[in-house]
């Protein structure tokens, strides 16, 4: 699996569907899907049917009694997509953490003058 | 497209959605009482031996068990709005439960034949019980992985 960004999943509420998929179910519900997500109806029945025009995910419709119920699922290529984004996410989230690690251990020299004022003198030869 | 600054964020809001999917994956009380009432009648199987008449098959209960268990657990996808894919002992985290339920359903059989055989009735009750109650936290046991899985992601990270 390469890291690799899909512009496809980039959006926000289209990551949360993907990633949500990709969690090791198989199938998940509309309802399942839409109160984990955080998102409205509409929006989900709308950002799916993008990912479903993309191939990334499967939609199945049935009926319990007279209640509609739609299933969503990852395709095979949807997952090797949502798969590499969270690669390239996770690097990235690294990236970030790394660099505050290094600037927060940086911080302490620059910021105590008084050592600085007591260790600069003899290095610069002055009395 | 790239937000260096943000997309970690996103990250941390997929894990917090993610927990909240795993959390969707509870036992219903009447899946916990339907998988107590088919351990029991699995393992009241070897008293069928003794009183029941001679050439009473055991197989049928094995077969009623195993579409009970199914319809439990097409009743389960409805309840929770997650449909789990079939594991089995290739599965790696699931693994050492399911190990561990294939033995106690193995040793607690074989001890209740040999104790029956002896006449010793009360500790083949006992040995049943025991099986049924390890049986239900091996369940448990089972379901917390599946919570694991949904909360780490499965395969992807």
């Amino acid at each position: 699996m390469t890291a690799k960004p899909d512009p496809l999943i980039h959006p926000i509420t289209r990551l949360s569907i993907c990633g949500l998929l990709a969690a090791g179910a198989d199938w998940v519900e509309f309802a399942a899907l839409r109160d984990a997500a955080g998102i409205s109806d509409s929006v989900l029945s709308k950002q799916s049917r993008v990912l479903e025009d993309a191939g990334y995910v499967q939609v199945r419709k049935g009926a319990v009694g007279r209640r509609p119920r739609t299933w969503f699922r990852l395709t095979a290529e949807g997952r090797q997509a949502v798969e590499g984004h969270l690669a390239w996410l996770a690097q990235l989230e690294e990236a970030v953490s790394a660099s505050t690690r290094d600037a927060q251990q940086a911080r302490p020299l620059l910021g105590d003058r008084d050592q600085l004022r007591r260790v600069l003198p003899p290095l610069l030869g002055s009395s | 497209m790239r937000d260096v600054a943000r997309d970690p964020a996103a990250l941390e809001l997929l894990r917090v959605q993610r927990s909240r999917l795993a959390d969707r994956m509870r036992l219903p009380w009447w899946y916990l009482a339907g998988y107590a009432i088919l351990w029991a009648l699995v393992f009241a199987g070897p008293f069928s031996s003794r009183y029941l008449p001679q050439g009473v098959p055991t197989w049928p209960i094995f077969a009623a068990a195993a579409a009970v268990a199914c319809l439990m657990q097409w009743g389960l996808t409805r309840a929770t709005g997650i449909k789990l894919p079939f594991r089995n002992l290739r599965y790696r985290p699931g693994r050492p439960v399911g190990i561990a339920i294939l033995v106690v359903f193995l040793a607690a059989s074989e001890a209740e034949f040999l104790l029956i055989r002896r006449d010793l009735i009360v500790a083949a009750i006992v040995v049943a019980a025991l099986a049924v109650a390890a049986e239900m936290a091996l369940l448990q046991a089972a379901l917390r992985v599946t919570r694991r899985e949904l909360r780490g992601g499965g395969g992807a990270a």
